[in-house]
Order: C-alpha cells, then structure tokens, then sequence
C-alpha cells in the first residue's frame, strides 16, 4: 500500500512541477508587458506590427528549444524533403526522426529494467515474495501485542476457550442471534432445529455442550464432519456472543427440528 | 513490359462477411456471460450453458473468429496490393477459408460439451490443435508463395508484421499443444505444473502479441495511410519498433503469474521486460497518430478515420496500462480481480474491434465499387461504441480496485474485514450490470454496421477480380544509393527476414524456459506431495469438463490476507503432478488449493446442487446433471497409463486395479452422504467432483 502512495506521490509531484512551469511562463510574459507594455493606435497598425514580426520571425532560423528537440517534428512545409523514394501502392513513407521523447522513454525504461533484476537478484535488496511475507506476518504479531497493552485495546480477542463464559445478557443474545442469522442457518436452519449440521435445540452433542465446549467447536471447526473453523472469520468476542446465543436456543423444540444425534448431556 | 494481372477480392469479401458474422456471435455469448455474472438464472440450468463452458466460447469465437477472420481479410486485401501479385494459389485460399470456418465451428461444438485442456485461449482439444496447425501452414504457405512471386523488390513495414505474425503464432501454438490424447476429444498436457504454467502463459501473453497486436499493426501501417492519404510517418521509427516490439514481447509472459509459485528470477524477468514494452508499443501509436499529421480535418468528417483514432488511443492506453500491471505492487491488487477483465477489453473493444470496423468500412465500399450506403449509421456505430467501451471499462476498473482492496483489509484487531468472499463479490454485482449495459451498446453498433454494410453491397457489385498491372522484378538487381542499407537489404530477402524474426522471438522463451525445465533447484520436491487417486482424478477433469478454473483459481499468493482467508500459500512442489495446472486466473469466485477437508461432503454436495442454499446470494450456477450423470469410469485405466507415461509414479499394474479403489472411495463418501439423509448412487459425477475437492491442497499439512 505504502509503494502505491509513494508512486501516487511521485505522479503528483511532477504534476505540479509541470503545472509550475508552465504558470512560471504566463507571469514571464506578464511581466515583459507589465513592465513595457505595446500599445497601438489603430487595429490597423497591431496588424501591420504582428506581421512585421512574423516576417522577422520567419527570416530568421528556428530556434531550438528543448521542447522542439523532445518532440523531433519538422513543420509539415518540409515534409516533401523528407519523403522516401520507395512508394508501396501508393503509400510512402517519410524519413523522420525517432522522436527525442521516443528514446528517452525507451532508454529509461531498459535503464529500470536493468535497475530492477539488480535489485533484486543481483544485490539482493529487495525483498523476494517469501521475504515480503515474512516481514507482513511480523508486522501483523507486533501490532497484535501493541493493540493488547493498549488499555482496553483488544479486548474481543482476549476472550478464549479457557476463559469463555455464557451470557443471558439480552444485548449479546441479540448480537449472537444477528450473527448465527448470517453464518450458521445454511447448515443448522432458521432456529438452530438442524439440516445439513445437527440440531442445537435438544439435548444432545456431537462435540460436548458445555459454553467452552460449544466456543471451541465454533472455533476451530470439525473440519472432517463438515463444521468450519470460524476463528479467521470472527473475533473471539463474536464466537462467544454466537455461543450464548446457542446455548439460549435449548429446548425451543422449533417445527421439523432434525433428529438427535450425539450424547446426551 | 508490364504485366497485367487481377487482385482475387472474393476470398477478401468472404473472410470479411465471417468475420461480421462470428463477430456477433461471439459478442453476443460475452454479453450472456455479462448477464450470468449479476442474473445466475442465466445459466438457463442447461449444462452447455454454464458460464464455465461458454466462457471459453465467447473468448475463441472474438480472439479466433472475429479477429482471425479479420486478419485474414486485412493481411490478402493488402498483401497482394503491396507485392503488386494475387495470392500465390486460389486453392489454397479456398482452404484457407473453409478449413478456418470449419475449426470455429468444431470449437462452437466442442466447447459446450465440456472438451477442454483448460489451457487459457487454447482450450481446444488435440484433434482441432492439429487442424489449426495444418491450416496456419496453409496459409503461411499462401503468405510466402505471394512474396516469393511478387513483382515489388522490397517488403513492406506491414508485411514485416504479417511475417513475426506467421512464425510466431506457429511456434506458440505448437509448443503449447504438447498433449498426449487419451481419446478422441481428451489429452493430458505433457507439461504439469509451474512448467505447464510457465508455458501456457508464455502461450497466452504472446497470444496477445502475435495474434492480436502485430497483425493489427501491419494492417494498421497500410489502411491508415490509404484510408488518410498521407505517408507514413516515419520509417526509422517503424524499423525500430518492430524489432524491438517482437523481441521483447516474448519475455513478458511470466507476468501473468506474479506472486504466484513460479521462480523469482523468471517473474522478475517478465516485470522488466514489460515495462521495456512501453516504448515499442508506444512506437506504432504514435506512427500511426503522426501520420494523420496535416490529416485531422479529415478525421473530423470521416467516421473510418475515427475508428482509427479511437483504436489506437486505446491501443495506447493500454500498452501502458500492461506494464503498469506487470509492477508487482500493482499486480498485487489486481491480479485475480476484474480490473484485469477491463484491461484486456480496452485492447479488444478498442484496439482489435474498432480497427476492424473502420477497415470493413473502407474496404468493403471499394471491393464493391460503391460508396457506403449511411455515413450517419458509421457515425451513430462510432459514437455507440465508444460509448459502450465506456460503460465497459470504467465500472470494472471500479469493481476490481474496490474487491481487490476489500480482499486485503483487515480490522484492527487483525480479523480480515471481509471474511465471507461473497460479500466481495455482492459488492459489485451492480458494476457487472453497467458492464452488460457496454457490452449490449457496443454490440448495437456492430450491428448497425452489419445492417449499412450490407445495404452497401447491395448498392454496388463486388469486383471479384480486380485488373492491375505492374513492370515485373528485373532480373538482375543492383542496389543502388540508401538501397544499400542493411536493413534495405533485409527486406529484399523474405526468407532470411523469417528466420530472423524466428530467432530473435525465440530468445526469450528459450532464455525463460529452459532453467524451469532442467534445473531442479527451481521446483523443490515434497515428499509428503502424492498422486491423485483414481476418484480424484476423475474428478479432476470433471472440474475441468466444467469449467471451474474460469472462476475459481488455485493458487493461494503469499500475502497474509490470502494465508488468512484460504490457508498456507501455494508451493512450486505442490503442482507436479497437475497435467495441466489449474492455477486460473481470475477469482469470480474463492480459491480452491486448500478447500479439501474445509466443509463436509453434505456441504458440497448441496453447494453444487444449488450454491444459494449454502451460499445465499452467490452467482455460482447449480450443476444439478453431476447428479444424474454416471461417471465414466471406462476411461480411468487408459488415464492412469497416461499419467505414468508423463512421469507420475503409479505402480506398474496399478491401472488394472484402480476402478476397484474408485469404487471403494466412492463408496465411502456415497455412505457419508447417506448418513444426512442424501441418496446419491456412489457411481455419479458428482461423487468424483467431492472427492477431488476435498484432497485438493491436503498434501501438506498446514499449520
């Protein structure tokens, strides 16, 4: 993200560098008329006075500057010097330049290319992808330990399997039932009564019906009965809240609730 | 004396009307697909109907068809003008003709019934890869019996193009057929893996290059002048660009595959030489541009003229738009997401369509000898296009950069932000309508130009061969003055030019190719890494029978957000057993390397019965026919002789036993699903495709 930005920055330098040139060259020419200003009496004579100079300008040889060198075009009044003699059904072809602009982008860009597999293989200054990854998961494990001493920070993750407790709390029946809505009905239905995965509403467990029970189940899945560990895709808090959630839903016998299975308990 | 002689303009007329008309049929399957990814109902429930077959389709019948067929058309109208002959036989250009319609049509047949190597733009099976080699060297045969017996001393800057065009497709296309067949529409890629990878993306890049960029150029360096009247800008400039552009396009492939399992030092490779591209590109856009020089006054009258503008301002935005993504911090983002999608449709729509309507526009009055029936319709078809590129591009810029960033965040507490993949894909589905919205306006103005061509023709009478006359090549040349230059000399001898331009595209594919291939170091073994079971790799090319890999990739990239969301990145060591690899290149929907043994096989087999159910929301169409559908198991001896032939080590013998351990494994899963309540024959499709799914990336243990 940081390497988009930087470049993202780089664009909009040279944005402004061109942009400042260019006012640099309005307020020249201010300047020059400021300080001694033309005037005419008739339009007539501003005429007379612009052709003069253009005459002047067309007597004397082109100057050239560097945006005229970059850009290599020949005015088109010279193009009949530089036509080939080769004509292919008709169509010939002109003896212009590369364009200046052409080559620098050409050569800058084998320069990069050059610059690039030094850096890379040659050097060893940049990262390869399994460096960039390690250094990533570094980063993650040390802003993980800041955001835990932060006072109050992390809190939603400080919960575990060790420590879980169920809730009756109202708010954190409403937040687990929000969130089973979302993630579990696919397999366990509507009311937790069972489809795909078992039935929530009886007495029976596949894998233990205590809150500790229940918190790990969600949380790290039975991957060989179907059930999916969850721990990468909600916070601690968010398992412990579906958990409550699951053991409010006891004895709620929903309409076609599955069949038990498991022990009861 | 001059000779006199006729320009064959039938073989042009009938190369131009398959290209209008392959041309609507293969937009009009991209704009089914277009459909099916916001309207699943699309899928119509018909198995020859899916997105993953047609996909496919709609890709060959504009890249094979569309362009193809204008290539063709663009390369024997100006060949023959440039070299002052008509085609070197007529017979030859009849077979030319038929025998490529005849491929278009076995791939519109083949496709949909799920015959695939899944090989990116070469899905084709063997039988048709050997057509499309036999007509490409009829038409190599035709290109060179027209220079060899032309009556103008040099060749031209376009005829350069159709030459790098002719040879390079040809070896593209032949090393990336290296399959072994099975039966009669089945093979087996001889490579496996990051190999396989490595070349099928060679294949694919250089797809572009050859197929879809340098034609177009050569056709480009003689319509445009024609059609402005005015002289190429600048030969240096040409002469540079050319050889510069075929020597380096060869290299790029590898950024197809950033971050991926492939070698650092070959993926680097490919980002330095793209962004060389800029400059070789940029070359025949601005040649083109500057031409027009002294000429802007006629492209604000001259809807022809526009369409050339158009494509190549395209052609220029995006030959710096590649590059850019071949950055690997851009890549990063964009890899996988639509934004990709959007980039290759700026070259296709832009570039590829619009320069092949603004030559139908002009070659078809002249052929005809008529004016063109409505200025007005070429103008309305200018102004629809453009604006339906419009409505292409920008919404899927906007989708892919907004998923592929949504794809990567994470909360604070270091959870991903978006942890259901759904959720991604729910937030531009309306940007996929807008998509739709494009691609059906730009298609309206194929279609206007469909109905004003052909009011043209009828206004007119095609002139089937055209007189001409020319002074015959002297027997004895002596080069005089700038004639003498090397590269002067070089386009006197057509022969030497080709075997020039074969080594110097060769460079590069060699230089890549050949370490992946020989050393070792590259792809480190895993011992725990084993072979497919006989189930499994049923189940495989049931996968790949249906397309799978259009959506779903598999190849998990080393950044945390992907380890986090689908498990421990991809390794080289994973794949070698992978005839063909199925690493994919898009991600409509999740990554697939490590979903075995994430959910149950009831999950699985609900989710392909009907995907709203487990997933609801999801664009994923159901495959309820895996169901009904009995395996055919007749096939898997001769699949386990063919692995073992192409270096996976089953034991000799094995394939007399393995349908009992099929049936076997089958059996289990058949009873597990038994269990929830799901009645399902162990001997179905849809039994292999779980099996498949649930080993897939199981081999090493994640942590």
């Amino acid at each position: 993200m940081n390497d988009i930005l930087i470049w993202a920055l780089l664009f909009v330098a040279v944005s402004i560098l061109i942009a400042a040139i260019l006012v640099l060259r309005v307020i020249k020419i201010y300047v020059q008329q400021s300080l001694n200003p033309t005037y005419f009496a008739t339009a007539e004579e501003r005429e007379k006075h612009r052709l003069a100079q253009e005459e002047l300008a067309a007597a004397q040889p082109e100057k050239k500057s560097l945006w005229t060198w970059l850009l290599g075009l020949r005015p088109l009044s010279e193009e009949k010097d530089l036509v080939m003699e080769h004509e292919f059904d008709g169509i010939s072809e002109l003896d212009n330049p590369t364009p200046a602009w052409f080559m620098v982008l050409f050569y800058g860009t084998i320069l990069f290319a050059v610059g690039y597999m030094f850096n890379y293989h040659v050097m060893g200054w940049g990262q390869s992808q399994e460096q960039e990854y390690a250094t990533e998961l570094q980063q993650a494990e040390e802003d993980r330990i800041a955001l835990l001493q932060k006072p109050g920070g992390g809190g939603a993750n400080k919960i575990n399997e060790n420590n879980v407790e169920a809730s009756t709390d109202k708010a954190v029946l409403q937040a687990g039932g929000a969130l089973f809505k979302n993630v579990c009905t696919p397999c366990h239905g509507e009311h937790g009564e069972g489809i795909v995965g078992p039935n929530l509403t009886d007495d029976y467990w596949l894998h233990g019906g205590t809150v500790k029970d229940i918190f790990k189940t969600i949380k790290y899945g039975v991957p060989e009965k179907g059930m999916i560990a969850w721990e990468k895709s909600m916070n601690a808090k968010q398992i412990s809240d579906i958990t409550s959630y699951v053991m409010s839903l006891k004895g709620s016998n929903p309409p076609g609730a599955k069949a038990p299975q498991g022990k009861k308990e | 004396m001059t000779e006199k002689f006729y320009y064959d303009n039938k073989i042009v007329r009938n190369f131009a009307i398959a290209t209008i008309v392959w041309g609507i049929i293969g937009m009009t399957v991209g704009l089914l697909i277009a459909m099916q990814l916001f309207k699943p109902a699309l899928n119509m429930g018909s198995q020859y109907t899916t997105f993953g077959r047609i996909r496919p389709l709609h890709t060959n019948a504009v890249i094979f068809a569309f362009v193809g067929n204008a290539i063709f058309m663009g390369v024997y109208y100006s060949l023959q003008r440039l070299l002052k002959a008509r085609m070197f036989s007529d017979v030859l250009s009849k077979i030319h003709f038929w025998g490529w319609q005849l491929i278009i049509v076995s791939a519109v047949i083949t496709l949909p019934l799920g015959f695939t190597s899944s090989h990116e733009y070469a899905e084709l099976e063997w039988p048709i890869d050997i057509a499309i080699t036999v007509i490409w060297v009829v038409f190599g045969i035709n290109m060179f019996g027209t220079i060899i017996k032309r009556r103008e001393k040099h060749m031209y800057v376009a005829i350069w193009f159709y030459i790098a065009t002719f040879v390079t497709v040809a070896v593209l296309h032949i090393v990336n057929s290296f399959q072994l067949p099975i039966s009669a529409f089945k093979s087996y890629y001889l490579y496996a893996g990051v190999q396989d990878a490595l070349v099928q993306w060679w294949y694919g890049h250089n797809a572009v290059a050859f197929f879809l960029t340098t034609p177009y150029l050569g056709m480009m360096y003689y319509f445009l002048p024609k059609m402005a009247q005015r002289p190429i800008y600048s030969y240096k400039l040409s002469i540079l660009h050319f050889w510069s552009l075929i020597f380096i396009y060869i290299w790029a492939g590898p950024h197809h595959l950033l971050y991926t399992s492939l070698p650092g030092w070959a993926q680097s490779l490919g980002v330095a030489f793209s962004i060389m591209l800029i400059a070789p590109s940029w070359g025949g856009m601005i040649n083109g541009l500057l031409t027009l020089r002294g000429a802007w006054d006629k492209v604000r009258e001259d809807a022809t003229l526009k369409f050339m503008v158009v494509g190549l301002t395209a052609y220029g935005m995006a030959t710096f738009e590649g590059p850019m993504l071949a950055l690997k911090q851009i890549n990063a983002i964009a890899h996988y997401t639509d934004w990709i999608v959007a980039h290759v449709h700026v070259g296709a729509l832009g570039w590829n369509g619009f320069l092949t309507f603004g030559i139908l526009y002009w070659l078809i009055p002249r052929i005809y000898r008529t004016s063109l029936y409505s200025k007005k319709l070429a103008s309305f078809h200018f102004w629809i296009g453009t604006l339906g590129i419009i409505f292409y591009a920008v919404p899927l810029y906007f989708a892919g950069f907004t998923q592929g960033l949504m794809w990567k965040e994470f909360t604070e507490e270091g959870m991903l932000r978006y942890p259901n993949f759904l959720e991604t894909v729910l937030q531009i589905v309306p940007m996929y309508v807008l998509r739709a919205i494009g691609g059906a306006l730009y298609l309206i103005g194929v279609i206007v130009m469909t109905y004003n061509l052909f009011k043209t023709v009828g206004t007119g009478k095609l002139l089937a061969n055209e007189p001409a006359e020319a002074m015959p090549l002297p027997e004895k040349y002596v080069a005089q003055g700038s004639d003498k230059k090397l590269h002067r000399v070089l386009e006197r001898k057509p022969m030497v030019f080709l075997v020039l331009s074969l080594i110097v595209i060769l460079i590069g594919g060699v230089i890549e190719m050949m370490p992946t291939f020989t050393i070792k170091s590259n792809i480190p073994t895993i011992s725990s890494v084993k072979p497919y079971t006989p189930l499994e790799l049923q189940g495989r090319d049931v996968y790949i029978k249906e397309g799978c890999v259009s959506c779903h990739s598999q190849m998990i990239r080393p950044f945390r957000s992907e380890t986090e969301r689908y498990g421990e990145y991809s390794k080289a060591g994973e794949f070698v057993y992978d005839h063909p690899h199925l690493w994919g290149s898009k991600r409509t929907g999740p990554d697939l390397q490590r979903e075995g043994g994430k959910y149950g096989n009831v999950w699985h087999f609900n989710h392909l019965l009907d995907p709203q159910t487990m997933s609801p929301g999801s664009i994923m169409p159901p495959y309820e026919w895996l169901i009904t559908q009995t395996l055919d198991t007749t096939t898997t001896r001769s699949k386990i002789n063919a692995m073992r032939t192409l270096g996976v080590p089953y034991a000799e013998g094995y394939e007399h036993k393995a349908n009992r351990d099929l049936d076997i494994q089958a059996k289990e899963i058949a009873e597990d699903l038994q269990k929830n309540n799901i009645k399902v024959k162990s001997d179905k499709e849809i039994i292999a495709l779980i099996a498949y799914l649930q080993r897939l990336g199981t081999d090493i243990k994640a942590k």
